[in-house]
């Protein structure tokens, strides 16, 4: 997809930075900077996720030259920011030793332009004139993985951003079978506008749970409610607090995940074994069911909040096609009879017993939308 | 070696002009080095206007003149690394102007300076043996202009061209976008003239008018007969322009008899007309086949890539 009018060595080193990047790079727009040859695309902009943002960075090859070490254009707020100046300590080996050859060296630039830039926004925010900010820094630059930015701009204020990365359980360990490829990143994202000099009371920042995407296949961080910041507090104060209380919900989580379980092994006396199930978190599950000639599928989709909230349903016709030759569905059954207090075959049952007389709805409803046509 | 500020970079619109026809009839990027140079302004306190305040008169301003540029070629990175280290043995000091920075000029892209552009423009701003004097002035400068030249990144139906100057400053890392002030003929531009002084020099040809007194030449003549030699050669070169037409029979012209030689005359710029002429057709019969060669060129090096990368 990258390849499309790229030289095949610069093509070969974007997709490698692309495909194997520990962070999510992605490519938003590609040129040509060249006269004669505008198919051949020498340019790109890259967004490197960073400090819970992105930061786009311009990529510029020579299509005429395709060997030639790139060299990059930083953002207009980045004017300061230049990581291969001579009084930088490291030296520039990366560009000048540059081997065309190797699919390897854009990640590699791209990763250490990144750490540099780290440093750099961090250096940023510690020059910040403003008491409560370089207390927080000072004890809170320890923790591994932080990271912060200084923004501003002309119309909004200052402001100083840092993502915590939260808690350290091995969520994908906890989980059997969990196809993800390392434990899913939490981080607090706390804002803190900059002191003005002759405010006393300095206002609370703005805080947010934000986790990486794969999380809420069995836990909705959205729907974590943040404790109380209380006056006068400090984060090295409220982070512990916050990672017990997130520890135990995702303790929690990971337990709904059996209770999920034991329900669909209860739907099996009920429906006989499932076509289809999510075995990992035990969201969704398909059966197929009768009545009389009839026959259906039902879709159990079964949220994170379960058994607090009862399944949502779908049924699924196996005989009636639209005119366009797509199966019938029902719509999505949210309001049925339901106790999160039963057992859990008696909740099978239930469900049961209701889809017996709402088949019959259903088969009239797919013979009506049929005989329209 | 001073960190002064630069007021204001001059550039001739010639050479404005010409950079830019370099650039764009280039395939790719380039870049390469700007000379010229640096001359404190006394601004001119005389006006017609009397609301014009002199406050500017206090201070000499530094005016850096762009007279001259030599572009290197696209596809090598000439005078610095791939990490913008410059080489200094590849900058040979020029007699005539002081090298005053380097411009990069490149297609479709953001009008800032880059990673690499700033690490050149900081190198070779470093460098003590590139600083030069400013004229009238017993102060130096290093070569911190940068000129950027980039066209829009999206397609557009008119040519558009951007440019910008600063004046890198070693003292607080960064670049300082200075005003672009382009020197034209016109009235308008009148005032820009007084510190503006040409920049093509005419050869310094050892010969002399004829008539005047040989007798007091014989005494040179023994100090040094190469001299001679050299301008007994540049005035060959000189008399085959001029066709028999030496500066000795111009004086010819002025007075009553001058009418008799006009005819000779204008027979004579016709002849010169017609050579020019050639050359004319001569150097354009020479682009043709420098233009042929650089595309085949860069058609080797498109498949040579293509091979590198399909390996």
């Amino acid at each position: 997809m990258a390849s499309g009018g790229l030289p095949p060595l610069i093509a070969a080193q974007l997709n490698y930075l692309l495909n194997h990047h520990s962070l999510d790079v992605k490519v938003e727009q590609m040129w040509s900077g060249n006269k004669c040859y505008p198919g051949v695309l020498d340019r790109f902009t890259i967004a490197i996720p960073f400090c819970l943002d992105v930061v786009k960075w311009d990529v510029m090859y020579n299509a005429d030259s395709p060997m030639s070490a790139p060299d990059i254009i930083f953002g207009p707020e980045d004017e300061s920011f230049h990581p291969f100046s001579a009084k930088s300590p490291k030296n520039c080996s990366l560009l000048d030793d540059w081997n065309s050859r190797d699919p390897t060296r854009l990640m590699a630039l791209i990763q250490e332009l990144r750490d540099r830039y780290v440093d750099y926004q961090r250096k940023r925010v510690g020059d910040v004139d403003d008491a409560r900010l370089n207390f927080e820094i000072s004890t809170i630059v320890f923790r591994e993985g932080i990271e912060m930015a200084l923004s501003s701009g002309a119309e909004k204020p200052e402001e100083v951003k840092f993502a915590v990365p939260i808690t350290d359980m091995k969520i994908d360990r906890m989980v059997p079978g969990c196809p993800w490829r390392g434990p899913p990143k939490i981080y607090l994202q706390v804002i803190y506008p900059v002191g003005k000099k002759h405010v006393t009371a300095p206002l609370a920042p703005r805080l947010k749970l934000v986790s990486s995407s794969e999380l809420k296949s069995f836990f909705s961080i959205e729907d974590v409610k943040l404790p109380p910041w209380s006056d006068g507090m400090c984060m090295a104060e409220y982070l512990p607090h916050l990672e017990e209380s997130l520890e135990k919900q995702i303790l929690e989580a990971v337990s709904l995940i059996d209770v999920r379980r034991r329900f669909i092994e209860a739907l099996v006396p009920q429906f006989g074994w499932p076509l289809e199930a999510d075995p990992v978190f035990c969201r969704k599950a398909t059966f197929l069911a009768g009545s009389g000639v009839f026959t259906f599928l039902v879709h159990f989709m079964i949220s994170t909040q379960f058994p607090k909230q009862q399944p949502a349903l779908m049924l699924h016709s196996c005989q009636h096609l639209t005119s366009q030759g797509v199966p019938i569905k029902s719509s999505l059954m949210t309001e049925y009879p339901w106790s999160p207090r039963w057992e859990t075959p008696q909740m099978a049952e239930r469900i049961c017993e209701f889809l017996a007389d709402e088949a019959l709805n259903f088969k009239r409803h797919c013979n009506e939308s049929q005989l329209q046509h | 070696m001073d960190d002064l500020p630069v007021e204001k970079i001059a550039i001739s619109g010639p050479t404005l002009a010409s950079l830019m026809q370099r650039f764009s009839s280039s395939t790719g990027p380039i870049d390469g080095l700007l000379f010229g140079h640096v001359s404190f302004l006394t601004p001119s306190t005389l006006s017609d206007d009397s609301t014009t305040t002199s406050s500017s008169s206090s201070s000499e301003t530094l005016i850096a003149t762009v007279t001259s540029f030599l572009s290197s070629s696209s596809t090598s990175l000439s005078f610095y690394s791939p990490s913008g280290r410059v080489n200094p043995s590849h900058l040979a000091p020029s007699s005539s102007s002081s090298l005053l920075g380097w411009f990069s000029a490149r297609r479709k892209s953001p009008l800032r300076p880059s990673m690499r552009e700033f690490s050149v423009s900081e190198s070779l701003s470093s460098l003590p043996n590139l600083s030069f004097p400013i004229l009238n002035s017993s102060s130096s400068l290093s070569p911190c202009i940068f000129l950027l030249l980039t066209t829009p990144i999206p397609d557009q139906a008119i040519h558009t061209h951007e440019y910008r100057a600063y004046q890198f400053r070693a003292s607080t890392e960064s670049f300082d976008p200075k005003s672009v002030d382009i020197v034209n003929i016109g009235p308008a531009f009148r005032g820009h003239y007084g510190a503006f002084s040409p920049n093509s020099n005419f050869p310094s040809l050892a010969c002399e008018l004829r008539s005047s007194a040989m007798v007091e030449d014989k005494k040179e003549e023994e100090e040094s007969s190469s001299r001679v030699k050299q301008a007994a050669e540049d005035q060959r070169h000189l008399d085959q322009c001029a066709e028999g037409f030496e500066i000795g029979r111009l004086s010819l012209m002025i007075g009553s008899e001058a009418t008799n030689y006009t005819t000779g005359l204008e027979d004579l710029y016709e002849k010169m007309l017609a050579k020019i002429e050639n050359l004319a057709r001569e150097v354009e019969l020479s682009s043709a086949k420098v233009f042929e060669q650089e595309n085949h060129n860069r058609k080797l090096r498109q498949k040579a890539a293509r091979y590198a990368g399909s390996e």
